[in-house]
């Protein structure tokens, strides 16, 4: 009979229970009768042939019991009957099960959070229709990744457009890319915005398969510029600033100043970190046109976004080969494309990014976690068994087999996991809506973060494998027992036995072994973030306030404009009481995202990967001041220096060792752009081909971002440099007091100045800085609660199992005091053991952290993975707090009267 | 096996089996009641013998009958032929000189 059968038998028949329970007494009956009957013809009364049957019947109870063996679910009564009693005698040590119920919600807990960080990161699926088809495709140079992983790094428009003409593999190719603009939306919109706005081709649509709720995708021409007025928008902008107006396709949005006539509402479908490289989201999308976006001037203009879709059926594998194939082809037709390969990659794998390493660290760490916790319990449940071997004993006496004590044990565990789970899972639902309201900007993607079903089922899976891989040891050595011993000797000197004692023993060097892993990553992180956060920038980083202005090319239509504006601005800012001093600049640290050739004298170049290249930047001539960048020599900007007079420039220190090392830098020439020799396609890079003089050497500062040092620096000033002086600016403000707090009135200046003119991404210094280290921070954070959390799980764990020693070798230990031994032996003989067991943990959790250093070493900053200092701060701190965990019950022991104790006895 | 042969007979009641074995072996094999019902049941759980509460032909009662199923025939079968090695083995310790005609 198969197994499903029988099981669905027994389950039919717990359901009919009642039914089956009067089929069987009707049948037993029927019988009972026919026999009365017969024996009622042999002459008998019709009471004694009644009794007569039931004689040669036997025990109708016994049959009963037996025939409902047979249908019954036994298991399943029996298991109910085991959870019932290991509720019973959970309830009846509330000490115990609150202990151990704790201990595995902290460990089950913090599974379950960083498991939906998991599932909000990398397994759930996207919300596109096949979202397996949906591939980035990324621009490499000599093997790596442009830009980096926090780019967009796709290839040029040119390359994206001979793909998409010559593979096999894809539906569609599509290349676009997000702006930020000045968006304002009418008389009943409210105020204009900053917004990150979509250049997007109608297919971009069409590759994720998004179909507009409201008008129609761009048309082919509308990618054409001029044609390109026209605009998409999204769901929750329409409701927010048009209420949902019914008749909003025809209307004017003005992006930059210039109307665009809305012609669809999009659904709310791409989510934000679908651009994780830009922060914020994209509600605005425009067509994605520039009069030379389609000519071979764009061929080497790489770093759009670029997304595909896969033909169903093709694999990445097959599609990464098309079009790397086809760009070995490029490489060799365009010199622009020398070097130049292609990666695809799954969109679905791209919304982890940068946080994959952290991801992987906090789940190995949450993993120790549990681990720890589940060690705890199971030196809990035998420490518990061992006090119990003579209840357990009385019952194997009273005919239990060894097999039911198991599972009666197992079932308190089972019981135990359960709550556990439950608490944790109320315990990670905390955790998490604390998470979601203070994650840092760059984690958005944790914003859908919640618990779903896989958590559940995850957290559920944990919990039963933990009451059976934790709960199985101290079962099976708790239930060996020797039965006459135990009951003789009451359990008053049994000592537990050999097996018990040394598994409890190694799961405590077990336990001490992982939180020395976690107290080791812990370290080496906080070390590496306050590294990072004392950085030296190179300028004075308090009280400085920064604003993103964008001047429209409309209303600003020449350098000159711009110029006049941003001169009045500054002016104004500089007005403000509180403000002490405010540049107007396109750099400033920690990153300066602009690099420009240049043509230095003395570094004559003939081939294009020698031709220097250096942070650049354009500013006024209050930046040195402003930012609080310290002059080493020469001169600093100054008023005087403008259209008229000669064009100068400010080099950093590093700038100087590279290319000036042993020379006086001052008045000499510089050439901003790529040499004269090089061919680009005109209009392919910004060239500036004017010449500046050197006029001083400011100190280096952050350019490259926090982690990175200096790169060597050239800052000029935007009014002499009418070809770069561009419409984008930021605007940095040192103030006397807390910045923010004079946000209002410079808001109010720029309006006065220009009305439609947002004052966007403002943010003080200290919070770039932060927000820099935010992933960092959040990692650390998470890390040593874990180590907190793992180090008391251990402490706890080792005065556990101490004092039960100390208990255990009472009477040896009073004997010993009887005998004259001396109080400090005593404790030595206590403290022995606890630090022997710490010593093994933290050389095997050296040897851990030793061995897994290459989860922590992509996050580390300016300490090494296996930095000395930490190994050994780490094992010395595990081994003192060991030390006062095992000095407490060696106290106790030192209490002992030996009179009493040995009488006792 | 008794019990599946009784059947063979034709369904039956659970006092029809135990008096026919009985009746059969000339009270030799008294069944004990506490042991037919058990057997009864566990072959019905195994699908041997299938049950069904019929009204008796010669009295105004209901009673559960059981009948041979085409597996209960099978394993009839395989008992017999069973039954019948262990027997000859039996009696081939027991009396070997019946074995042997000379």
């Amino acid at each position: 009979m198969s197994l499903w059968h029988s099981l669905r038998l027994r389950l039919v028949a717990l359901w009919q229970r009642p039914d089956r329970e009067m089929e069987l007494d009707r049948e037993l009956e029927s019988h009972l009768d026919l026999e009365a009957e017969e024996q009622l013809e042999s002459g008998l009364s019709p009471q004694e042939a009644r009794y007569a049957a039931q004689r040669t019947f036997g025990n109708t109870t016994l049959v009963r019991e037996e025939l409902h063996a047979i249908w019954q679910t036994i298991w399943l009564e029996r298991l109910a009957s085991h959870i019932k009693y290991a509720a019973r005698s959970l309830r009846k040590n509330p000490g115990f099960t609150a202990i151990a119920v704790l201990t595995l919600a902290l460990g089950i807990g913090a599974n379950t959070a960083i498991f939906s960080a998991i599932d909000a990161l990398m397994l759930r699926p996207l919300p596109f229709s096949s979202p397996d088809q949906l591939v980035r495709i990324y621009s490499t140079k000599n093997g790596t990744r442009i830009g980096g992983l926090a780019s967009a790094g796709g290839p040029s428009p040119m390359d994206v457009r001979d793909f998409a003409q010559l593979n096999h593999s894809f539906q569609k190719i599509v290349t676009y890319d997000t702006w930020r603009k000045n968006v304002s939306f009418g008389s009943s919109g409210g105020e204009p915005e900053q917004m990150r706005v979509g250049l997007v081709p109608a297919a971009y649509f069409e590759v994720l398969d998004v179909h507009p709720i409201m008008g129609r995708l761009f048309t082919e021409e509308e990618n054409q510029e001029g044609k390109n007025y026209v605009a998409a928008i999204s769901a929750r902008l329409w409701i927010d600033r048009y209420a949902g107006d019914s008749a909003i396709l025809g209307r004017k949005i003005r992006i930059n100043d210039e109307p665009y006539t809305i012609v669809a509402v999009m659904p709310d479908a791409i989510p934000e970190w679908m651009e994780s490289w830009r922060p914020g989201l994209v509600e605005v999308w425009t067509p994605f046109a520039f009069s030379d976006l389609w000519s071979e001037a764009s061929r080497a203009t790489r770093g759009y976004c670029a997304l595909a879709r896969l033909k169903p059926g093709v694999s990445l594998e097959q599609g990464q080969e098309d079009l790397s194939t086809i760009a070995a082809g490029l490489a060799a037709a365009h010199p622009v494309d020398q070097g130049v390969g292609v990666l695809v990659a799954r969109v679905s794998d791209t919304r982890v990014g940068e946080l994959r390493p952290m991801l992987f660290l906090l789940m190995g760490a949450v993993s120790l976690i549990l681990l720890i916790a589940s060690v705890n319990l199971a030196n809990l449940l035998l420490a518990r068994n061992s006090a119990r071997q003579r209840e357990l004993a009385v019952r194997a006496a009273l005919g239990a087999g060894r097999g039911g004590l198991v599972r009666q044990l197992l079932a308190e565990t089972l019981l135990l996991s359960l709550i556990g789970g439950a608490v944790g899972l109320a315990l990670a639902q905390m955790g998490l809506a604390v998470v979601t309201r203070t994650h840092p900007e760059r984690l958005s993607q944790l914003a859908s973060m919640d618990i779903d079903w896989r958590v559940l089922a995850f957290t559920l899976l944990v919990s039963l494998a933990t009451s059976l891989l934790f709960g199985v040891a101290p079962a099976l050595t708790g239930t060996r027992l020797n039965l006459v011993d135990s009951l003789k000797q009451g359990g008053r000197s049994a000592t537990s036995g050999r097996p018990a004692r040394r598994l409890r023993n190694l799961l405590v060097v077990t336990e001490m072994a992982m939180s020395l892993m976690l107290l080791v990553g812990a370290t080496l992180l906080v070390r590496s973030i306050i590294g990072l956060q004392h950085q030296r920038l190179g300028i004075r980083q308090d009280h400085l306030l920064k604003g993103h202005i964008y001047i429209p090319g409309v209303r600003y239509p020449n350098p000159g404009a711009i110029t006049s504006f941003c001169d009045q601005f500054g002016a104004r800012v500089r007005a403000v009481p509180g403000v002490i001093d405010s540049t107007i600049t396109t750099v400033y640290p920690p990153n300066d995202g602009w690099t420009q050739m240049l043509g230095i004298p003395g570094h004559p170049v003939t081939r294009v990967q020698d031709i220097p290249s250096t942070q650049f930047g354009v500013a006024d001539s209050h930046f040195l001041r402003t930012l609080g960048i310290p002059l080493i020599h020469g001169r600093d900007f100054a008023e005087s220096d403008g259209v008229a007079t000669p064009p100068v420039a400010l080099i950093s220190e590093g700038f100087k060792r590279r290319y000036f090392p042993t020379e006086d830098p001052t008045g000499r020439q510089i050439h901003i752009g790529p040499p004269p020799f090089l061919q680009i396609a005109p209009g392919a890079n910004i060239t500036d081909s004017a010449d500046v003089t050197i006029i001083g050497v400011m100190g280096d500062f952050k350019n490259a971002g926090l982690a990175l040092p200096s790169e060597p620096q050239i800052t000029v000033l935007y009014s002499q440099h009418p070809l770069v002086n561009y419409g984008f600016k930021d605007v940095v403000i040192r103030t006397a007091s807390e910045p923010r707090l004079l946000l209002p009135e410079i808001r109010r200046q720029l309006h006065e100045l220009d009305p439609d003119m947002p004052f966007a991404e403002v943010q003080t210094m200290d919070e770039i800085v932060e927000a820099q280290t935010g992933g960092q921070r959040f990692t650390t954070i998470l890390l040593v609660s874990f180590a907190v959390a793992g180090l008391a799980l251990a402490v706890v764990g080792i005065y556990g199992v101490i004092s039960f020693l100390v208990a255990q070798r009472k009477q040896e230990l009073a004997v010993r005091i009887a005998l004259g031994a001396s109080r400090a032996h005593v404790l030595w003989l206590v403290l022995k053991q606890g630090l022997e067991m710490a010593t093994f943990g933290a050389v095997i959790g050296l040897l851990g952290a030793w061995a897994t250093q290459k989860l922590t070493s992509g996050l580390l900053f300016g300490v090494s993975p296996v930095d000395p200092v930490t190994f050994a701060g780490a094992a010395f701190f595990l081994l003192a707090v060991a030390g006062i965990a095992s000095a407490i019950p060696g106290a106790r022991a030192l209490g002992i009267d030996p009179a009493r104790t040995l009488r006792q006895d | 096996m008794l019990i599946l042969r009784t059947l063979l007979f034709g369904p039956a009641h659970g006092h029809q089996i135990a008096k026919h074995i009985q009746r059969t072996t000339e009270g030799v094999l008294q069944v004990e009641h506490g042991s037919l019902y058990p057997a009864l049941h566990r072959m019905e759980r195994k699908r041997w013998i299938s049950a069904k509460w019929e009204t008796a032909k010669d009295r105004n009662r209901e009673f559960k009958y059981y009948r041979l199923t085409q597996a209960g025939r099978k394993q009839l079968v395989r008992e017999t032929s069973r039954w019948k090695q262990l027997a000859s083995a039996v009696a081939t310790v027991m009396w070997p000189a019946l074995e042997d005609p000379s």
